[in-house]
């Protein structure tokens, strides 16, 4: 469906994509979504495809950065895909910061990115 | 200055903050706004639509075109007679929530529009306006 977020698995990555005018309680859903496929098909990594979007505010912004905190707590590497031009101006206007996610401009890149070894591991 | 007729949108469900992004966009298209104003007019409105929802739990946007000295623009309005807020220049400080967000809303939309308008009475309601002109 149009409006649902779509979570596939490529590689050893998850392939997350947003749709265009997300409402909240399918943003909220992402964080449940990507956390419950990280777990179930043990990925290294979360690819969150963005080019879709059109509105990126301060609710999303938030549930994306607690996301990909999970992500990292997981072991894991989230890296964010597409986001258009008029959106990363907005945003950068906004003073919405993403935190440490890394950011690609095609998916292609962005899944390279996320299937590379973190770069600093855990060391028990 | 002389205004179009207004426009109204009731919003009392969370379904309603997509309407007032869909209707401001189409509004901002229409007038002839680039897609970067118009990203930043509709995501200034996404925050002010959810603050009602959130905080007053109903309210109307409302909106119409502007067009004063041979520039056109546009004011938005967002009504809502709820909680009020009790200082509004500390609402407009980045970070400051009452409500676990990340206080990004108002100081973002001030940033975003032209003009940016407060007006709230504590146990009355609050009204917004925002106003975006064209760049000729
Ligand atoms: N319509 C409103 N009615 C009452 N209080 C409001 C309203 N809009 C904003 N506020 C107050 O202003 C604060 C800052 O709002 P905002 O910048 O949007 O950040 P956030 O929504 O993340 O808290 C809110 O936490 C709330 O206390
Ligand atoms: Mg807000």
């Amino acid at each position: 469906m149009d409006h649902m977020i779509s979570v596939v698995k490529v590689r050893q990555v998850l392939m997350v994509t947003m749709p265009p005018d997300p409402d909240d309680t399918t943003v909220t859903a992402l964080q449940e979504k990507v956390l419950g496929a990280m777990e179930r098909y043990s990925a290294k990594g979360v690819v969150l495809d963005i080019s879709a979007v059109e509105t990126f505010d301060s609710f999303f912004a938030r549930t994306v950065s607690e996301t990909a905190q999970m992500v990292t707590l997981m072991g894991g590497r989230t890296v964010i895909a597409g986001m258009r031009p008029a959106v990363a101006v907005t945003a950068t206007q906004i003073g919405l910061t993403l935190g440490n996610i890394e950011t690609a401009l095609t998916t292609e890149r962005a899944l390279d990115l996320a299937a590379a070894e973190p770069a600093r591991r855990k060391v028990r | 200055m002389t205004t179009s007729t207004t426009t109204e949108l009731v919003i009392q469900a969370e379904s309603d903050i997509v309407a007032a992004r869909r209707t401001v966009r189409e509004a901002a298209v229409r007038l002839g706004f680039g897609i970067t104003d118009v990203t930043r007019i509709v995501t200034a409105a996404s925050e002010l639509a959810r603050n009602i929802f959130k905080y007053a739990g109903e309210g109307v946007m409302r909106w119409r075109y502007l067009e004063a000295g041979g520039r056109s623009g546009i004011e938005i309005q967002f009504v809502d007679h709820g909680p009020g807020i009790e200082d509004v220049n500390r609402a407009l400080e980045e970070g400051y929530s009452t409500g676990g967000g990340l206080g990004m809303g108002l100081p973002g939309a001030r940033r975003l529009m032209d003009e940016l308008d407060i007006q709230s009475t504590v146990g009355q309601g609050t009204t917004v306006t925002l106003r975006k002109w064209r760049r000729s």
